[in-house]
């Protein structure tokens, strides 16, 4: 086994604790670096190493490094057991590294799939496909990520915020229809003028629960032609209805 | 008619925004035997490769889609005034090895895997849909279980999950990458 004393040097180089995914990325890179049969890992001198990182972080974050110091805690008991006496030596399923190893090649084999996708990613993040392309540059070009949303993430978002209306007392103006058809011009022109519409904000602005309806099915029924387009920055975010740039046209307001 | 035939599934390909696959270029074509399209389509995907042209067809997700060849990055990203793509981080993609390779697998598994706790990673491929829940492990909890999506194949431009390196590749690669240390010890 070696011995604890016998290698006192410390790391000549800096490398931070934050730049290992974790506790297993460290421990791999420390048994890589100094040669080590993973199969037969002197758990002596690869706990110093470890503690030796660690202890290069003056403040521990224990939110993130809560998982650092449970495998330091692993290994000083994986040494306490491998100090029990015992007559012979270990079975390799009774070896108290064993679990640890297992692990350990487990780990090895995701970094080789997660190179491997990298170089994938790498390589495919040259390509460009038509979807890749900004439609006619509406919307502007700092909104190009956006994912387009499907009806269904839509019409939940509508039913949600109906539940919300529900519960406003709401003033019926006496007489007054809608026409889909009305409707559609309507949102054509507010688009036409203010570039996109917040879907929330949209509806909030409705008047009663069937002007609120029929300006959904209008909208939806916008989308369906394909004349606008329902895009979300990220989960969560407001959903923003944009013109298709060029289509305008045919639906003169 | 074989040329027709072609030229025919270059324009299917060229409108389909997403890969577009050869089970529903057969299911438009009925009027062509199976085996023809096949090697139409085949043919198709040859002539791009090897003409000198800045497109090209490849497949991904089990479907044909036409995009730029890589060379010309550079010149696209500045029509478009675009910086370079953003990559995942080294969490997000680790967390997508384990999925890729476990699936379906729960978060709990992720995590044991991964040796961290994997919660905001497996978010974060959520809200960029290259994984999906994909049902409840009956196990106490009743926890999620995640699966990749078919963006994920075509954000890494693979064809199927069959095109992961297998076992006995990700061995060999391991055991090289050992050697060549052990050489160099």
């Amino acid at each position: 086994m070696a011995s604890v004393t016998s290698e006192q040097e410390t790391p000549g180089y800096e490398v931070r604790l934050d730049f290992f995914e974790g506790p297993l990325d460290l421990l791999l890179f420390l048994i890589r670096k100094k040669k080590i049969n993973i199969h037969d890992i002197p758990i002596a001198l690869i706990t110093r190493e470890y503690l030796t990182y660690l202890e290069q972080k003056q403040h521990l974050n224990l939110e993130r490094e809560a998982e650092f110091l449970l495998m330091a805690a692993i290994l000083i008991y994986i040494k306490s057991q491998m100090l029990l006496p015992r007559e012979k030596d270990y079975e390799l399923e009774e070896d108290p590294r064993q679990p640890l190893v297992s692990q350990l090649l487990d780990y090895e084999r995701i970094k080789k799939i997660s190179q491997l996708l990298r170089t994938r990613e790498e390589a495919q993040s040259k390509l460009w496909s038509r979807k890749n392309l900004p439609f006619s540059l509406s919307p502007p070009e700092e909104q190009i990520d956006l994912e387009e949303i499907s009806i269904f993430d839509l019409a939940e978002k509508f039913f949600t915020l109906l539940k919300m209306k529900e519960g406003q007392s709401v003033t019926l103006p006496e007489g007054k229809k809608f026409s889909l058809e009305e409707k559609i011009r309507e949102i054509l022109i507010s688009l036409k003028k203010a570039q996109f519409l917040d879907f929330e904000e949209y509806f909030y602005s409705q008047s009663s629960l069937e002007e609120a309806l029929i300006s959904f099915f209008a909208l939806l029924e916008l989308i369906k032609r394909k004349v606008v387009i329902a895009l979300q920055d990220n989960l969560f975010q407001p959903i923003k209805v944009w013109l298709f740039q060029g289509r305008q046209d045919e639906y003169p307001a | 008619m074989n040329t027709r035939l072609k030229e025919i599934i270059e324009s299917l390909i060229f409108v389909s925004l997403e890969p577009l696959s050869l089970e529903k270029i057969k299911s438009l074509l009925t009027d062509f035997p199976p085996e023809e399209i096949e090697k139409a389509a085949e043919e198709l995907l040859q002539s791009y490769a090897s003409n000198q042209r800045g497109i090209q067809i490849i497949q991904a997700a089990g479907g044909f889609l036409f995009t730029t060849k890589p060379d010309f990055d550079p010149y696209i990203r500045q029509l478009l005034d675009q910086e370079r793509k953003s990559r995942l981080s080294s969490a997000a993609l680790e967390t997508l090895s384990v999925i890729a390779y476990h699936q379906p697998v729960t978060l709990a598994q992720i995590s044991a895997l991964r040796g961290v706790d994997s919660a905001q990673a497996v978010k974060t491929l959520l809200e960029k849909k290259l994984i999906k829940i994909s049902g409840r492990k009956k196990a106490p909890g009743k926890p999620f279980l995640y699966r990749t999506t078919k963006k994920f194949l075509t954000y890494f431009g693979l064809n199927s999950l069959d095109d992961l390196p297998q076992e006995e590749e990700l061995v060999s690669l391991l055991e090289e990458k050992q050697e060549k240390k052990n050489d160099s010890a």
